[in-house]
């Protein structure tokens, strides 16, 4: 769900540039650290970011006519990290606004923010909460990634919310009255996007399972111990 | 899908126009339309945008059309919140929804206007830049404005396998509905589920394959690149700074205009 290309005015489009910027920042410097100790990576991550760019692309089987679609963001935090699951946000939605004028140059900040940053940083936290109160790994994987699809949707509602506050009741309200706009699309969504990547680790650890262990997702325990538990 | 704007912009007769020319246009009409205070800026940038991409860039008219008319609809249902929720100013109708009162304000009602003109000037500055500037030339820009060498990078590399991979997705998607993959609901989340999945894996492999290609021809991280001179011609200077110039104009005289 971006937000087009002059949605936001004035004051509110550079903030979220200025708020979305350090982290930006922070993400290059530690791929650059990562490029520098593992340069083998660089060919890796340039596939995870095409990979996001595809599947928000293709077209999911959900309600019809809505501007929202998945992200892959939530995959790309798992498997990387919230730092440089941001880097690679910037990338794909500069590349949407750029290919497909999905999305803006000067409403980049609040997209960044809201997809790029927030979703993935709750997609982690989740991921990891999860794995530590051992819950089964596709529920884990299913929370994180539905719920970061979600919490990029309450962020841009915020977002927007901010820049068009009601004249009765402030932000709240008008908070309360974008959310529910969305909801009618993103709910369902989210819930899609969770499923989605679900199935998508299923094949992956049905193929290529060392490539998890090989970027810390899953240690070999818990590997060998979803492989019985689904055969 | 498969009808990446980047396409049209490769077969664009705009392609061999400057870059910083065309970046600066998009720029002053991107910042004129959001800082605009009336909805009559952001119209005309949108009327002189829309006119350069079907006479200079020779986009179909149709085609062009009906890409706005996508995001529009997602500004549109944004400015419906904004149109009965903000604002004050005189009353102007009002709706009872299930037990909802619904006031439309004339405040609310100029900026709901505002923003949708805000937005459409915001996309055909954005499809002007898209359909005429291939991200190619794109690249020397960014190298010559000193973004960090990693992003670039890892953008170029990003670039290069948006094709590859989305040629694997359209066959194995095809090869998918010739099975009946997307017959219904459930079946199309599992061919989808099942698509993205493999698509994942391949792009793995070949990532890696990438990695030892370049490897094995000495690539150290940086990838050279082609960047031809392109001057500015004069007809497209004088048609840039009246362009300009009427922006401003226009921001000024119009200021204070509003609907209601």
């Amino acid at each position: 769900m971006h937000i087009m290309e002059g949605f936001l005015p004035s004051p509110w489009w550079w903030i979220w540039i200025f708020i979305s910027l350090p982290v930006i920042i922070y993400g290059i410097y530690k791929l650059n650290v990562l490029i520098k100790n593992k340069r083998d990576l660089l060919p890796l991550l340039a596939v995870a970011g095409a990979y996001i760019f595809i599947l928000s692309s293709l077209k999911l089987p959900s309600v019809t006519g809505s501007c929202s679609h998945p992200t892959g963001t939530g995959l790309a935090a798992i498997l990387f990290g919230p730092a440089i699951s941001a880097v690679l946000g910037l990338i794909v939605l500069l590349y949407q606004a750029l290919f497909l004028a999905h999305g803006g140059l000067t409403t980049l900040g609040a997209n960044v923010f809201s997809m790029g940053i927030a979703g993935p940083v709750i997609a982690f936290v989740i991921y990891k909460a999860c794995t530590k109160a051992g819950l089964n790994f596709y529920i884990a994987v299913f929370l994180a990634c539905s719920l970061a699809d979600l919490a990029t949707y309450v962020v841009t509602s915020i977002e927007l919310a901010l820049a068009f506050p009601a004249q009765t009741g402030g932000v709240l309200t008008s908070f309360k009255a974008f959310a529910t706009i969305f909801a009618v699309t993103q709910v369902p969504l989210a819930i899609i996007e969770g499923a989605i990547t679900v199935l998508i680790f299923k094949y992956v650890i049905q193929v290529k399972s060392d490539v998890l262990v090989k970027l810390d997702v899953l240690s070999e325990a818990g590997l060998r111990k979803i492989k019985e538990l689904t055969t | 899908m498969n009808n990446l704007l980047d396409d049209y912009a490769l077969a664009s007769p705009l392609r061999h126009s400057n870059n910083w020319l065309k970046l600066t246009v998009v720029a002053v009409g991107v910042l004129g339309g959001v800082s605009a205070a009336s909805p009559v800026t952001p119209l005309f940038i949108a009327l002189c945008m829309g006119f350069a991409a079907v006479v200079l860039a020779k986009v179909p008219v149709k085609f062009y059309l009906k890409l706005i008319a996508l995001p529009l609809g997602f500004a549109a249902t944004g400015s419906i919140v904004i149109l009965f929720f903000f604002g004050s100013g005189n009353e102007i109708a009002s709706i009872d929804i299930l037990r909802y009162h619904l006031v439309i304000r004339s405040q609310g009602l100029n900026m709901a206007v505002l923003i949708m003109a805000r937005t459409l000037s915001g996309m055909c500055c954005m499809f002007f830049l898209a359909l005429s500037t291939p991200m190619v030339e794109l690249f020397s820009v960014l190298k010559t404005s000193r973004v960090p060498d990693v992003f670039i990078e890892l953008s170029m590399l990003i670039y290069r396998y948006i094709f590859v991979l989305l040629e694997v997705a359209v066959s194995i998607k095809y090869a998918q509905t010739v099975r009946l993959g997307y017959k219904d609901f459930l079946t199309s989340l599992h061919s989808t589920g099942m698509l993205a999945g493999t698509l994942f894996i391949r792009s793995w492999e070949q990532g890696e394959r990438l990695y030892i290609t370049m490897d094995s021809r000495c690539y150290d991280g940086k990838l050279a690149m082609f960047s031809s001179k392109k001057p500015v011609k004069a007809f497209e200077l004088v048609l840039t700074s009246l362009y300009v110039i009427s922006i401003i104009a226009i921001s000024f005289s119009t200021k204070n205009m509003s609907i209601v």
